[in-house]
C-alpha cells in the first residue's frame, strides 16, 4: 500500500548512516508485508459496480498521496544528508524566493482540482435511484431488520408478498437494489464493504443507497456509527443469488406456516414459544391453541418497538445482530469460500442439523444478556418505563431451552 | 511583585532602606479587607499568583498530568483489541475508555497544553512583561483543572460518559444512557470552555496591544501568529460548542426536547453544532504546533523561516477555510449530494495552504547548517508524520472514497499521524527546545533521543498498520473484533493489531524516558547557557529562567528574528560577504540590564481568580446531584465576583506587613537580578 511505501521513505529520512540501513529494511519488510488476503469486508476488493466505482477513485488518490509522500521525502532525506552541520558558514540570511512560493501554490491546486473533478463527479452518480427493487432497511439496537416491498420487481422476481426477516438482505445478483435505510431509536450507519461505501440509518430520515453485486456469494459488513453498548455486535451480511436461486429464496419466505407435528418437542416448542417469545417475536401465521393469531406487540416491551421476526430463522446463518452463528466453522467458511455457481445451492439448504452449531443458540436462551451486552436489567428500566433494549433474559428451563431449540429448527 | 522600583545604582531590593521581602502577609480581615496574597515564595505565592509564566508552568504539568491518564486509558484500548474476542475490558468501560481517552487528550493536554506555552512565551516572544488580563489569566487555569478533576471524578461516581466524544445525539439522551457520565462529560467541558474563552481574549488583546516597540504583525514570530489565529478559532469556535452542549444539558436534566426525534427534532442538528466547533477544533489543535516547529526549524537551520509570509498567511487561511468543511464529518449522514459534493471539494482546497507549510518547512532546511538537536528531530519528525497525515487525509476529502473509510481504523490513523505525529511531537520539540528557557538547564539530550526515536517508532508502528486495517474493513469504537473477520495469511488483521499495540507500548515507554528526564534534568545542577541554541526570538534575549517582569528593558525591535540580528552582521571579506557574530547573548542581556526601566509595575496577585473558579463545579455537581447544591456554588460565584471586582489591580500598601522597625516603606518589593 501506498501508505507503507511512504513509511520507508519516512523511516528512510530520518535515519543516518547504519541505522538507515535497518529503517529500509523494515520498510520493505511492511510493503511485502501488504494486506490480509482474503479479510471478507476489505474496500480494496470491490464486488459490485457501487463499491467498484468508489475503488476506482480511491486508488487514484492513494497513488497520487503516494508519490506527493515519496518526493516529500525524498526532499527532506537529501535536505537533512546535504545540508548537516559540518562546520559549514551560517547560511545566507533569506527569507525565501516568492516565485518558487506561488508555484509550490498553484502545483498542488491542480493536482487537487485533478482528483476533485472525478471525485464531484462520482458523488453525483452514486446516488441515481430509479430502481424497480427497493428494500426497506431499518436499523435498531443491535441489529437490522429487512422489509422488501410489496409489489418490487428484484432480479425478475416480482415481491408479491412483504418479506421481513433480519442480519442477512438477499438479494438479486447483477440488479441494482436500492435500500431506504432508517433507525427506530439512535444513529447507525449500513456498511457492506465489497458493495458500497456507508449511509447512516437515523431516526426520522429516510436515506437511500444502492446495493448490486457481480455475482452470487455472501458480503459481511458491520454497523459503523457509534450506537451504544453492543455496537460492535450489530453486524450483517448481503447474500447475492442468481435469478433462480432467489426465486426459490422467495417462494420460501412467502410460503405458508407448517406447524409442527403433534406430539413432538417441536410441538410443545410451540407451546413454550408462543408462552415465552411471542410477545416480541413474530411468526407469521401462528396461531393460539384457540385459534386467534399470535402477533407480536414488542412496542410494549422493547425502547426500539422491533424485534426479529423468526418465521424463518433457519434460513439464515447467524442470528442476535448477525453477530453469533447459527451453523458450525466448517459450514460457515465452506459457505463463504464456496464458488459463485455453487453458492446459492448451499446457501438455500439453510441451517441443516449436520451444520447446525447448538451450543451458540442454547447459550442465548439461558441468558442472552450475558452473551450480548445489552441494557436490559430490570432493575434499571426507571427511565425506559420497563421497557428492555435487547432481549432480557427469561430464565428459561432447560427443558424449555430444548423444546424452542427444536421448534426453531423447523423455522426455514 | 507588585510594583518593582529600580534604585539608580545596584540592583538589589527595592526602596530605600531595603529589608528583605516580606516571605508571607497574613489577611487579617474578611472581604475588601483581606490583605493581598503578596508573598513571593511558598504555594501561596503559585495558588494565588497572576504570573504568566508560574501559570504556564502550572498549565504545563496538569496537562502532562492529564496526558499520562489519556494514555493510559489509550494502552487499555490497545490491550483490549490485541487479540480477537478479547475481554480486558467490558463493553461498557471500553466505550467509557475510547470516549475519555479522546477527551482527555483533546481538551486536558494538547490544548492546555498549547496554551502552557502561549502563557509562557507569547508575552516574553512580543517583549511584553505579562498577558493583558493577568487574573482573567489565572482563572482560566483553575477554571481548566477545576474541570479536569471535575470530568474525571466521574469515573468513580457511576461511570464516566459512554457517547463518544462527538456525542451524537439521540444517544447521549438519558435514554440511551442513562448513567451521570454524559452529564460529567457536558458539564466539565462547559467549564473548561470557559478556561478557552477567556483565554483567546486575553491572549489575542495581548498580541495586538502589547507588542514591543517596534514590532509590527509582519516582525512577529511565527509562533505568535500561529497562536493568534489559534485564538481566534477559539473565540469563534467554542461559542459554537457551548450552545451544542447547553443543549444538550437542557435535555439531560430539564426535559428539554432539542434532539428528541419523537417531538420531531432532526438529530443531525446535533452533528453540524458539533463539527461547526468540531473542525475548528482540529486547527485549534494543529496550530500551535506549527508555530513550535516554526521557531525550532529556522533556529537549528541558522536561517530564517523560509517564505515568512506565505506561511504567516497560509495559517490564517486554514483558520479561514477551516470555518466551511466541517460537514466532511458527515459525508456518511445523509446530506444529500449537492452539499456532500461542496464540503468535498472546499476540503481539499485546505489541503493547499497545508501543502504549502510543508513545502516551506522543507525548503527552511534547504542550504541550512543543520543541527540535530532532539526539539529539532520532534520538528522533522512532524514534518515527516503531519505528511502522511495530511496525504491520508486527501484520500477521504473525496466524498464517495469516505463513504468508504469513515468510521474505520483508516481514519483513527489519519488524525493520529496528524494529532500526535503533527500536534504532540511538535509540543515536545517544544519542551527540548524551551526548557532551558524555563528552567534554566538542558534536558539530557542522550535521554532525548531515545525519547524521540521511542515516540516516532511507536507512532508508525501503532498507526501505519491501522491504515491497512480501515481498509480492511476493520470499523472504529469496537469492543471486540471477530477472528471470523480478520482474513487469512500470517499478514492477518489480528497480526497488525497485534503490532499496534506493540506500538502503542513504544510510545508509552517514549514518553516514560521523557518523565525521566525531567527528574533527571531537576537534579541536574549544572545551568544551561543563556542562548543554548544560538536562537532567534526575543525570549532569549533575557535571563534563563526569565525574571518576574521578563525584560529589565523592553527591546525595540527592527527586524524579524531580532536577537539572531543583535548577535550576527554581514561583513564583506574577500570571498563576499559573510556572518560574523558580534556579540554574545550574555553582552545582549547586560546592555538590556543597564538600559532597565525605573518604574515596573505588574499586577498584583488575587485570591479572587481560585474562589471564582472553584464556584463552577460545586454548581455543576448541583445540576447532577441536587440543586440547592448550585446555590451554594452560586453564592461562592457572587462572593467570587464581587472580591475581584472591588479589588485594585495593584495591592495597597496596605497590603503589606508593616515594615521592620525604622526600615523605610512598607510596599513590598521585589527582586531585579
Amino acid at each position: 500500500m501506498e501508505q507503507s511505501e511512504a513509511m520507508v521513505s519516512t523511516r528512510e529520512g530520518q535515519f543516518a548512516g547504519r541505522r538507515r540501513l535497518v529503517g529500509l529494511a523494515a520498510g520493505v519488510g511492511l510493503v511485502l508485508a501488504g494486506c490480509a488476503k482474503n479479510a471478507p469486508q476489505d474496500t480494496f476488493q470491490p464486488a459490485g459496480s457501487n463499491a467498484r466505482e468508489i475503488d476506482g477513485l480511491q486508488r487514484e488518490l492513494f497513488y497520487v498521496s503516494g508519490i506527493v509522500g515519496l518526493i516529500v521525502f525524498a526532499a527532506i532525506l537529501y535536505a537533512i544528508i546535504k545540508f548537516k552541520d559540518r562546520g559549514q558558514d551560517i547560511p545566507e540570511q533569506s527569507h525565501g524566493n516568492p516565485k518558487l512560493e506561488i508555484l509550490l501554490t498553484i502545483l498542488p491546486a491542480i493536482i487537487l482540482a485533478v482528483v476533485a473533478v472525478p471525485s464531484v463527479a462520482a458523488v453525483f452518480k452514486l446516488d441515481k435511484k430509479d430502481n424497480d427493487c427497493v428494500i426497506n432497511v431499518t436499523g435498531q439496537q443491535w441489529w437490522w431488520e429487512y422489509d422488501y416491498v410489496q409489489g418490487s420487481t428484484c432480479g425478475g422476481v416480482e415481491i408479491t408478498k412483504s418479506i421481513v426477516t433480519s442480519g442477512e438482505l438477499v438479494i438479486p445478483a447483477h440488479t441494482d437494489v436500492l435500500l431506504r435505510i432508517t433507525s427506530r431509536d439512535v444513529i447507525h450507519s449500513y456498511w457492506i464493504p465489497r458493495l458500497n461505501g456507508k449511509r447512516d440509518a437515523v431516526p426520522g430520515r429516510l436515506h437511500t443507497l444502492r446495493m448490486q453485486a457481480d455475482q452470487a456469494g455472501i458480503y459481511t459488513g458491520q454497523c459503523t456509527e457509534f450506537c451504544g453498548l453492543s455496537h460492535a455486535r450489530m453486524r450483517q451480511a448481503a447474500v447475492a443469488l442468481e435469478a433462480a436461486d432467489f426465486q426459490t429464496w422467495v417462494t420460501n419466505q412467502t410460503a405458508d406456516y407448517v406447524a409442527p407435528e403433534a406430539d413432538t418437542l417441536a410441538a410443545t416448542g410451540e407451546a413454550t414459544f408462543v408462552a415465552q417469545c411471542s410477545r416480541c417475536h413474530q411468526v407469521n401465521d401462528l396461531l393460539s391453541p384457540d385459534g386467534t393469531p399470535v402477533l407480536a406487540e414488542p412496542d410494549l416491551y422493547v425502547v426500539s418497538g422491533a424485534a426479529p421476526n423468526l418465521s424463518k430463522l433457519m434460513t439464515r446463518t447467524a442470528f442476535a445482530g448477525w453477530t453469533f452463528d447459527l451453523i458450525s466453522a466448517e459450514c460457515r467458511d465452506k459457505l463463504w469460500n464456496a464458488p459463485p455457481d455453487e453458492f446459492g445451492a448451499l446457501y438455500l439448504q439453510g441451517v441443516t442439523p449436520e451444520c447446525f452449531d447448538e451450543a451458540n443458540l442454547r447459550t442465548w436462551l439461558r441468558n442472552a444478556p450475558a452473551m450480548k451486552p445489552m441494557y436490559a436489567d430490570p432493575t434499571k428500566l426507571a427511565s425506559t418505563g420497563g421497557k428492555t433494549r435487547g432481549m432480557p433474559n427469561l430464565n428459561l428451563t432447560e427443558d424449555q431451552i430444548d423444546e424452542l431449540i427444536a421448534y426453531m429448527l423447523e423455522r426455514k | 511583585m507588585a510594583i518593582i522600583e529600580r534604585p539608580a545604582t545596584v540592583p538589589a531590593f527595592v526602596g530605600d532602606a531595603s529589608a528583605s521581602p516580606p516571605a508571607l502577609v497574613t489577611p487579617t480581615a474578611a472581604l475588601g479587607a483581606f490583605k493581598r496574597p503578596v508573598s513571593t515564595t511558598g504555594w501561596k505565592s503559585w495558588v494565588f499568583t497572576v504570573d504568566h509564566k508560574k501559570l504556564g508552568l502550572m498549565y504545563g504539568a496538569v496537562s502532562l498530568f492529564f496526558f499520562l491518564v489519556g494514555g493510559l486509558e489509550a494502552l487499555l484500548i490497545r490491550l483490549q483489541l490485541a487479540a480477537p474476542d478479547n475481554t480486558v475490558l467490558s463493553a461498557d468501560l471500553y466505550n467509557q475508555m475510547f470516549t475519555m481517552h479522546a477527551t482527555t487528550m483533546v481538551f486536558l493536554f494538547v490544548m492546555p497544553m498549547a496554551a502552557a506555552f502561549a502563557n509562557y512565551f507569547l508575552p516574553l516572544q512580543v517583549g511584553a512583561r505579562d498577558v493583558a488580563f493577568p487574573r482573567i489569566n489565572a482563572l482560566g487555569f483553575w477554571l481548566f483543572l477545576f474541570g479536569g478533576i471535575f470530568l474525571n471524578t466521574s469515573w468513580v461516581l457511576g461511570g464516566a460518559a459512554d457517547g463518544g466524544w462527538f456525542m451524537y445525539s439521540p444517544n447521549s439522551s438519558p435514554l440511551f444512557s442513562p448513567s451521570h457520565g454524559i452529564d460529567f462529560w457536558v458539564l466539565g467541558l462547559q467549564i473548561t470552555g470557559i478556561a478557552s474563552l477567556v483565554g483567546a481574549i486575553n491572549l489575542i488583546v495581548t498580541i495586538i496591544n502589547m507588542r514591543a516597540p517596534g514590532m509590527s504583525l509582519m516582525r512577529m514570530p511565527v509562533f505568535a501568529w500561529m497562536q493568534l489565529v489559534t485564538q481566534f478559532l477559539l473565540l469563534f469556535a467554542m461559542p459554537v460548542i457551548t450552545v451544542a452542549l447547553f443543549l444538550l444539558s437542557f435535555q439531560r436534566n430539564f426535559g428539554a426536547a432539542f434532539f428528541d426525534v419523537e417531538k420531531g427534532a432532526d438529530p443531525l442538528l446535533w452533528q453540524h453544532l458539533f463539527w461547526i466547533f468540531g473542525h475548528p477544533e482540529v486547527y485549534i489543535i494543529i496550530l500551535p504546533s506549527f508555530g513550535i516547529i516554526s521557531e525550532v526549524l529556522p533556529t537549528f537551520s541558522r536561517k530564517p523561516l523560509f517564505g515568512y509570509k506565505f506561511v504567516v498567511f497560509s495559517g490564517a487561511a486554514i483558520g479561514t477555510v477551516g470555518w466551511g468543511v466541517w460537514a466532511h464529518h458527515m459525508f456518511a449522514s445523509g446530506l444529500g449530494p449537492v452539499s456532500v459534493a461542496v464540503f468535498s471539494a472546499a476540503t481539499m482546497l485546505v489541503a493547499i495552504p497545508t501543502g504549502v507549510k510543508i513545502c516551506n518547512w522543507t525548503l527552511t532546511l534547504w542550504g541550512g547548517k543543520l543541527w540535530f538537536t532532539t526539539a529539532m528531530n520532534f520538528a522533522i519528525g512532524v514534518i515527516v508524520l503531519f505528511t502522511i497525515g495530511g496525504l491520508s487525509g486527501v484520500t477521504h476529502a473525496s466524498a464517495p472514497a469516505d463513504t468508504q473509510q469513515t468510521d474505520t481504523y483508516h481514519i483513527v490513523a489519519h488524525f493520529h499521524y496528524v494529532i500526535v505525529g503533527g500536534a504532540v511531537m511538535g509540543l515536545f520539540a517544544g519542551f527540548y527546545y524551551w526548557w532551558p528557557k524555563m528552567f534554566g538547564k538542558l534536558l539530557s539530550e542522550r535521554l532525548g533521543k531515545w525519547n524521540f526515536w521511542l515516540m516516532f517508532f511507536g507512532v508508525n508502528l501503532t498507526f501505519a498498520p491501522m491504515h491497512i486495517l480501515g481498509m480492511q474493513g476493520q470499523p472504529r469504537r469496537m469492543v471486540v473484533w471477530p477472528k471470523k473477520l480478520t482474513g487469512e495469511g500470517f499478514f492477518n488483521l489480528g497480526f497488525w493489531n497485534q503490532v499496534a499495540t506493540v506500538g502503542s507500548f513504544t510510545i508509552a515507554l517514549g514518553v516514560l524516558i521523557f518523565v525521566i528526564n525531567i527528574f533527571v534534568t531537576a537534579k541536574k545542577v549544572e545551568k544551561a547557557p543563556l542562548d543554548p541554541w544560538d536562537a532567534r526570538t526575543l525570549e532569549w534575549m533575557t535571563a534563563s529562567p526569565p525574571k518576574e517582569h521578563n525584560f529589565d528593558s523592553i527591546p525595540t525591535v527592527h527586524a524579524l528574528d531580532e536577537f539572531f540580528h543583535r548577535k550576527y552582521e554581514e561583513v564583506d571579506t574577500e570571498d563576499g560577504p559573510r556572518l560574523v557574530r558580534v556579540k554574545s547573548a550574555e553582552q545582549i542581556l547586560a546592555e538590556e540590564e543597564a538600559a532597565g526601566d525605573a518604574h515596573i509595575h505588574l499586577p498584583s496577585p488575587s485570591y479572587w481568580p481560585i474562589v471564582l473558579a472553584f464556584s463552577l463545579p460545586v454548581i455543576a455537581y448541583g445540576v447532577i446531584f441536587n440543586l440547592m447544591l448550585s446555590v451554594v456554588g452560586a453564592g461562592i460565584m457572587i462572593l467570587g465576583l464581587f472580591g475581584w471586582v472591588l479589588e485594585p489591580s495593584v495591592a495597597d500598601d496596605s497590603d503589606y506587613d508593616p515594615p521592620a522597625e525604622g526600615s523605610g516603606p512598607s510596599k513590598e518589593l521585589a527582586s531585579i537580578g
